[in-house]
């Protein structure tokens, strides 16, 4: 698959949740190659600070439009940036980039996928994609477990539940509905429904991922989970995004699995989960001025 | 009326004579930034670099450090890759001919613990065809030992260049750390020992911390600096270097345009590395080419040749930026 870099155009920015941004942006070439659960990294802004490229999902992929969407929540310097964008800004585009999500043959059984905050962001296109073609009988077999901090900060029904999709939200504050992680929604549910899935998705903050990982190798399902990392480059040569491989035996060295070349999804058995570092979750004050 | 810039018969020449090597042109990309080659090919002509200096290479292969590996900061980055590498056999095997195949001049970056490990890693890249000349790291600063180890010491650099000059006759390269008082020290200790050139510079030792995590940034604590924030650390350290020793020397250190790469040529340095700015422009070196081919148009030389090493110590032009609007570079 070639990667390449593209200039693209903001054609709207609008926040569709509390601090969570929507951008759509003109990019025609990159709408026709990419694929749900790859990853592109966008120039937020021309200059040298911010330096890098930031990684984005593609949240929608409209080929026949030219149009790829970026969900994105205002963490940093270049996310700040970014919402500041006009329509008609000039952004350069490198991608499509990683593996993406594989479809479940057709047919298969239900699917779970499970979206923590802001990683609701390429499981939209992947659900898109699922009812469009692959592997679920009917939309009602794509069982959406939802969760935020607190309700405000989720997409809205018109962009969920009316897709005929089985939809169960919970948020920690217990403003919208299951009051509790996520993960704990998703073991109730399964166990009260008895679903027996084919094939799990999810993608989340870490502590999310961790969880589910466990749950999916518990239960025995396949899992597709899209993970983050920093990366300076996206394309395999700063090896910025290393992620601690699972080993054939705790003798081994440890040996690392990139985000950008070997992911961004990864199945919950490939990844040693507790020995993850990051900086930690995003600042509750944001202090850039 | 203007005159044509190719009246005097000039053909803007940018080949350069770099010790023993020809190069097409000065401008190479720095190890550690462009992978094995294979990962920019979609990107640009890789035979349109001067050449390509690939990941620094070990005897064994390297994990790497854990991560967090990197972090970026203002006009810049900091990184603890930890020289990840495939290590030298399945550099051979499954990445060097690659670049062989098209014909692309590679300089092999070469990293040990010990200096035997040096010695007998040029061994082995020794007669292998597609390989123009080592580059021997004695400047990491991200591994426990080796590495850097060497580089901030006059008689250590001394020892492990002694010890590759003895396994290999591959023209070489020794690449500098800034991070020490007298880099012309080291220099000049390289070449002693039968350096034919030197790079400089690796990156800056720096840190970064989280106020909210109240951790450090790196998983290693520290990493080194890279980007446009280097810059000028880099010219004046290239600048050292070439007063204190006769060899050809390449500028390395936040290059991202062509103006910035003729910073260095005028200082004297005969190529340049591009490293950092790959990672946001794939595409970069193919324009840095393209700005310095503009350059001698509008300046009218014949060659880079003629430009490299030309800087006026005596005089400061009050015009300057005025002149850099005229080349229309940026």
């Amino acid at each position: 698959m070639q990667k390449f870099l593209e200039e693209g155009r903001v054609l709207e920015q609008q926040e569709v949740a509390r601090q969570t941004h929507r951008l759509r942006l003109e990019a025609p070439r990159m709408a026709g190659a990419a694929r749900a659960g790859q990853f592109f990294m966008l120039q937020v802004r021309e200059g040298m600070d911010p330096l890098l490229r930031r990684p984005f999902s593609f949240h929608r992929i409209l080929p026949e439009e030219g149009i790829v969407e970026v969900l994105y929540r205002v963490v940093g310097k270049g996310t700040w940036w970014l919402s500041r964008c006009a329509p008609g800004t000039p952004l350069s585009l490198l991608g499509p980039l990683g593996n993406g999500f594989e479809l479940p043959p057709i047919a298969a059984g239900p699917v779970v996928v499970v979206a923590g905050g802001i990683g609701i962001a390429p499981l939209q296109e992947l659900i898109q994609q699922l009812l469009a073609k692959g592997g679920v009988g009917r939309p009602a077999d794509i069982h959406l477990f939802y969760g935020a901090r607190t309700g405000a900060e989720q997409l809205p029904e018109n962009l969920l539940e009316d897709l005929g999709i089985s939809v169960y939200r919970s948020t920690d504050d217990g403003s919208l509905g299951y009051g509790g992680f996520v993960t704990d929604l998703l073991r109730r549910v399964v166990q009260e429904k008895n679903l027996q899935p084919s094939q799990l998705y999810a993608c989340g903050p870490l502590a999310m991922q961790y969880h589910v990982a466990r749950w999916a190798l518990e239960h025995k399902v396949p899992s597709q989970l899209s993970l983050e990392s920093l990366m300076a480059c996206g394309i395999g040569a700063c090896l910025g995004c290393a992620l601690p491989a699972a080993q054939a035996d705790a003798s081994s060295q440890d040996h690392y699995l990139h985000v950008c070349k070997d992911g961004p999804i990864f199945g919950a058995e490939s990844i040693q989960w507790h020995k993850i570092q990051t900086h930690g979750a995003p600042p509750t004050i944001f202090l850039y001025s | 009326m203007a005159q044509n810039p190719d009246a005097r018969g000039a053909s803007h020449d940018l080949s350069v004579q770099l010790g023993p090597l020809r190069l097409k042109n000065p401008v190479m990309v720095a190890s550690g930034t462009f992978g094995y080659g294979e990962e920019y090919a979609d990107f640009l002509d890789l035979t349109a670099l001067g050449a390509v200096v690939v990941k620094g290479i070990s005897l064994a292969p390297r994990p790497g450090n854990p991560p967090p590996r990197l972090v970026e900061t203002p006009a810049g980055m900091i990184n603890a890759i930890g020289l990840e590498n495939v290590g030298v056999d399945a550099f051979l095997q499954s990445k060097l001919p690659y670049l062989r195949d098209r014909q692309v001049p590679v300089i092999v970056n070469i990293f040990g613990n010990l200096l035997e490990e040096y010695a007998e890693l040029a061994a082995r890249l020794e007669g292998v065809p597609g390989i123009v000349a080592l580059e021997i790291n004695i400047s990491c600063p991200n591994v426990k030992s080796g590495g850097m180890i060497f580089g901030t010491e006059p008689s250590m650099a001394a020892r492990v260049v002694e010890a590759v000059r003895r396994a290999t006759t591959l023209p070489l390269i020794t690449k500098l750390t800034p991070n020490v008082t007298h880099i012309g020290e080291i220099a000049k200790a390289a070449v002693g020992a039968g350096s034919d050139m030197l790079s400089c510079i690796n990156t800056v030792a720096a840190m970064a911390v989280d106020i909210f995590s109240r951790r450090p940034k790196l998983a290693n604590v520290f990493g080194g600096l890279s980007g446009p924030a280097i810059k000028p650390i880099a010219l004046r350290c290239t600048y050292e270097v070439l007063q204190a020793v006769d060899c050809p020397v390449i500028g390395i250190g936040g290059i991202a345009n062509a103006t910035d790469a003729l910073e260095f040529l005028l200082l004297g340095a005969r190529a340049v590395q591009v490293g950092t700015a790959n990672f946001v422009h794939p595409a970069v070196t193919r324009e840095i080419i393209e700005g310095m081919r503009r350059f001698l148009e509008v300046e009218r030389l014949g060659g880079v040749e003629e430009y490299i090493g030309s800087l006026n110590r005596e005089c400061l032009f009050p015009f300057a930026e005025i002149a850099c609007e005229m080349t229309d570079l940026p």
